[in-house]
């Protein structure tokens, strides 16, 4: 068939940045083109995104976490962590993965974080006493620590497509973000673990806690420390549906910044509002077209046959997660997290449950190994966005990152082969 | 041409007073919506419907302006490792693949939404589906022009 160069050219293009959503629609294109479907079938998936509601949280989270990346906040956050942890040992690397678990929960792991934060945490770092080598790694994957919680909007977006597919095993946000607590805490922990153990020859001197610091640092952050309450307490409670915790924190952010602190004028809000739209934009089209393309897929029973090819080569559950573990690692390295998701997760759901996986499950091994493919050189993107920010060559931040990669590969092994642990909050 | 000139800086500030606008009325909203639900047990009947319009019309807005200077998701390996020489050619050749895909999009885009006309259903309030519709078509044929002009751009540019 002829099928072969028109899958090269694509593959051409793309290599040379065709936009993935245009590649994505040519492929469906064929395909329902080849099925003897009336192309008009394509608008009308891309208007199956006013059938899901949960994606109303995408637009607000984004506006409010760029809003939050282009005040002061950062800087407020920071000065109230230290307050609060100052005593405590390599209290500023906690602070520093905390404070930007917290900035790509809201806005994926798309760079900002370390261009945001990175500014006033690397230098804070170095100026404290920690190895150069050390922070230079440490706010490089900080910059992608947080996607298992909430608001994450990958997350989100898993579970959006996931319920699209009907699968017959239906799945909440509320359990996906239930599901990251605990493998996000194994990351800090270990982090914190290597920290100690760095400093463990020349170990950082400890701020003694200052009450009147700590008054200062919480009143300057006032407006600022209920937002965690919103977005956290209001989902794990239950008060809040997730798009209603977004409203609310979308609202609140935008009083707060424009209003109170001031820090936003109409102008950069209008700005603000543009790049965050840009970004929503972009990822709400390739969810677009990518659900044309599932239902294509599904249509031609490609996940179907795919399992059935899969389980001719691999008989058990455990081999399984092992290549799946490399494929995403390298689906990491190349592809953009928005993308990967849409992209995989229709084949790899139902791949991945033909072997027993829970899809939650799966959705946290899935990030988990997305937030290592940005670090895995050669292409690894939060390597290449640090090297930018600080003005280091690429081979330094390669070696200053690869301890953190490590820990977090053994992190991401655990994660994998323990269901439990990503699990135990839910009813499965 | 000065007048074209004007007209273009025109129909970019629309786009910026729709995408502005379509936010704050959906921030607003789906706030007063949560107010209304949980302290005084009602709400707006079209509200939620609204809001999941909104949505697709804020994401096709946010992808127009992406392809104001391609920022669009994409992979990009090896444009860095081609010539001068040879860059605009290729760089045309992408934005061109991307302009038609984007046209034949629009063109069912556009019959979808003329069927809906014909259809006459409404999607929430007395706001009709075709209309709710019109951005998808509408969306596609400014990205196909905007990637259109890049290609054109592009080979003008050339070396």
């Amino acid at each position: 068939m002829t099928l072969a160069p028109i899958i090269i050219a694509l593959l051409v293009l793309a290599y040379f940045g065709a936009p993935l959503f245009s590649l994505i629609l040519a492929v469906a294109m064929l395909g329902f083109y080849y099925q003897d479907i009336n192309l008009m079938v394509i608008p009308i998936e891309l208007y199956r995104i006013t059938n899901t509601p949960l994606l109303l949280a995408l637009p607000l989270f984004t506006f409010a976490g760029y809003l939050l990346s282009e005040s002061n906040t950062s800087h407020r956050l920071v000065r109230v962590s230290r307050a609060i942890l100052g005593w405590f040992p390599t209290e500023l690397s906690v602070v520093t993965v905390v404070v930007c678990a917290f900035f790509t929960a809201f806005t994926g792991a798309t760079g900002i974080t370390i261009i945001a934060l990175g500014a006033l945490l690397y230098p804070a770092l170095t100026q404290s006493g920690y190895p150069k080598d050390y922070s230079l790694g440490l706010v490089t994957t900080s910059g992608s620590m947080g996607l298992l919680l909430p608001p994450s909007l990958p997350l989100i977006l898993y579970v959006i497509i996931v319920q699209q597919m009907n699968l017959g095993q239906a799945i909440t946000i509320e359990q996906a973000f239930l599901a990251g607590v605990l493998p996000t805490l194994l990351m800090l922990v270990m982090l914190f673990a290597w920290g100690l153990w760095v400093t463990r020859a020349e170990p950082v001197a400890l701020v003694p806690f200052n009450f009147t610091e700590l008054r200062r640092a919480l009143r300057e952050a006032i407006w600022e420390i209920p937002l965690p309450f919103f977005v956290l307490g209001g989902i794990y409670s239950g008060i809040f549906a997730v798009s209603e915790a977004a409203a609310v924190t979308a609202l609140y952010v935008l009083v707060v910044e424009v209003f109170i602190y001031k820090e936003i004028n109409l102008k950069k809000l209008v700005k603000v509002i543009q790049d965050s739209m840009t970004m929503v934009g972009g990822i709400l089209l390739i969810l677009g077209v990518a659900l044309a393309l599932t239902n294509y897929l599904i249509d031609a029973e490609v996940p179907i046959n795919l399992f059935e090819w899969i389980k001719q080569h691999i008989d058990n559950k455990f081999t399984f997660l092992i290549v799946l573990n490399l494929f995403l690692l390298l689906l990491g390295m190349i592809l953009d997290i928005f993308s990967a998701i849409v992209i995989m997760v229709p084949l790899v759901v139902p791949v991945a449950m033909g072997y027993g996986i829970h899809p939650i499950h799966l959705g946290i091994i899935f990030l988990a190994n997305m937030q290592l493919g940005y670090l895995t050189p050669p292409v690894g993107m939060s390597l290449f966005i640090a090297s930018y920010r600080f003005g280091k060559p690429i081979t330094e931040i390669y070696r200053s990152t690869i301890p953190f990669m490590l820990l977090l590969l053994v992190s991401v092994l655990i994660i994998t082969y323990w269901p439990e642990l990503s699990l135990i909050f839910i009813d499965h | 041409m000065h007048n074209l000139i004007a007209l273009h800086t025109r129909l970019l500030q629309l786009e910026d007073i729709f995408l502005v606008g379509f936010l704050v009325l959906t921030i607003v909203l789906a706030s007063l919506q949560i107010l209304l639900r949980n302290f005084f047990d009602t709400g707006i009947i079209w509200g939620d419907s609204f809001l999941r319009i909104a949505v697709l019309w804020i994401g096709m807005l946010g992808a127009m302006y992406a392809s104001r200077d391609d920022r669009h998701i994409s992979i990009d390996i090896g444009m860095r490792f081609l010539s001068a020489h040879i860059k605009p050619y290729v760089q045309a050749l992408v934005f061109i693949f991307t302009a038609v895909i984007c046209t034949i999009v629009f063109w069912y885009g556009l019959q979808l939404v003329l069927l809906e006309l014909e259809d006459g259903q409404y999607g929430f309030a007395r706001i009709p589906v075709w209309l709710c519709e019109s951005i998808i078509p509408f969306a596609f044929m400014v990205i196909a022009i905007r990637y259109f002009v890049a290609a054109i751009l592009a080979l003008l540019n050339e070396p």
